[in-house]
């Protein structure tokens, strides 16, 4: 299903590249075997303003009670990330309560992971100017003007502006999207902490 | 920071000062500065009170350290009635800024530190105030009515004066809301356990509830040293 913009639709926006040194193409490729495997994958990122606690599970909720379904929709563009590819063991929703992440799903050099099923090449353009910070401390700034810097993902809501022609209309062009699923998002550690014995 | 401390410094000159959680440790630097020289003025006392114990701890590791007398921390979580000592003369907080409660968060902090002066002395509430965005108008609004509606007055505002390095928003920037008791300002009652869930429930964002009590510090012998989990030995043949 082709993704509608609307008033009132809410998506994560998100740049991807180069992740832990593995490409964009060979990402895509492990994360479709990894959903036909498990039923979905955990895509791995950094960063707090897609925080998965504060930012992402109260924000997609929110839209699944308003009965939307909420994409994932990416840019691809060229980077490069040299984190470790170290495989994370165990995800969390509350950072609390661990569980071991399934043997067919890899996240690599990352902290944190979004749920996602249905990834796939969709193309088009997301005007960010008509679209605004969904929640958190930037709540209601405007996207493009957010999407800025070294701010590259965001929890976003399409604006009542999107029908509106602007002069100025800056587009990012997207390239690859995927729904997000339950849990939505998560913390991801390569092990748990040990705790030393003593004698 | 050093900006901060300053005016800090020179307005809770000579006197107690309660510190209502301290996630940036401006108590350490304004009784650093003071012990330095660099200011020659300062509060007389200062207690933070913090629900991280890891913060508590290095507070008092850095006081102990550089015989900081003034300084002292005790492990405390605002949702638990203030534990006293209640003969504070003011009180400092930076709380979380309540963008998805209207402000519920930052009155919980005010309140502790109004309750730290018996409702009679004065306070400096760091919260968000931005041109552009809207909920920090309302956050400021509801605070300041909460304040007036505990027997105290608005004195000053220092608009748009600091800004943080936050991934999530780099360009929003904050205040100080100076306070002071009306005279003859009383408590209308002891201090009490919050636990009104609804007051609660958007406490660190939309759906986010405090969950924690204290943040527990893993004690080590070897504090200010690298954890041994972070390396491992290579020897020489």
């Amino acid at each position: 299903m082709s993704i509608i913009l609307k008033p009132g639709q809410g998506l994560i926006y998100m740049k991807v590249g180069t992740h832990a040194q593995e490409s964009l193409d060979a990402i895509i490729a492990r994360k479709t075997r990894e959903i036909e495997q498990a039923g979905f994958a955990l895509w791995g990122y950094g960063g707090s303003t897609c925080h998965p606690q504060t930012m992402v599970q109260p924000f997609v909720r929110s839209f699944e009670q308003r009965g939307q379904i909420i994409y994932l929709c990416m840019q691809p563009m060229e980077s490069s990330h040299f984190a470790e590819p170290i495989r994370a063991e165990e995800y969390s929703v509350d950072d609390v309560d661990w569980q071991p992440i399934p043997p067919a799903i890899s996240v690599l050099g990352s902290r944190y992971a979004l749920a996602i099923r249905q990834l796939r090449r969709e193309e088009f353009d997301l005007p960010l100017a008509k679209t605004k910070v969904a929640l958190g401390n930037s709540m209601g700034s405007n996207g493009d003007r957010y999407i800025s810097g070294r701010v590259d993902k965001a929890c976003l809501e399409i604006t009542d502006e999107i029908d509106a022609p602007l002069v100025v209309d800056p587009k990012v062009h997207i390239g690859l999207v995927a729904e997000i699923v339950k849990p939505y998002a998560v913390y991801v550690r390569n092990a748990p902490p040990k705790s030393k014995e003593h004698g | 920071m050093v900006l901060q401390s300053e005016l800090v410094a020179r307005w809770a000159d000579s006197k107690k000062l309660a510190f209502i959680g301290d996630g940036d440790a401006i108590s350490v630097c304004v009784a650093y500065l003071q012990k330095r020289e660099i200011l020659n003025y300062g509060p007389s006392e200062i207690v933070v009170f913090d629900f991280d114990e890891r913060i508590c701890g290095a507070v008092t590791r850095f006081a102990d350290r550089e015989r900081l007398t003034q300084l002292r921390a005790k492990l405390y979580n605002c949702l638990d009635a203030f534990p006293g000592p209640l003969n504070f003369d003011c009180f400092y907080t930076n709380p979380p800024w309540g963008a998805s409660n209207e402000g519920e968060s930052v009155k919980v902090f005010v309140q502790r530190g109004m309750e730290a002066t018996s409702y009679q002395g004065e306070g400096m509430v760091v919260i968000a105030d931005d041109i552009d965005l809207e909920w920090p108008k309302r956050v400021l609004a509801n605070v300041q009515q909460f304040i007036i509606a505990s027997g105290f007055f608005v004195q000053r505002m220092m608009p748009q004066l600091h800004r943080y390095h936050l991934d999530d928003a780099p360009d929003l920037r904050s205040c100080n809301l100076l306070i002071k008791a009306l005279p003859g300002n009383k408590a209308s009652g002891t201090s009490l356990v919050i636990s009104d869930s609804a007051r609660l429930a958007h406490f660190y964002g939309r759906d986010n509830p405090p969950r924690v009590h204290y943040i527990r510090e893993r004690k080590r012998l070897d504090y200010g040293m690298a954890h041994d989990d972070e390396y491992s030995l290579e020897l020489l043949e």
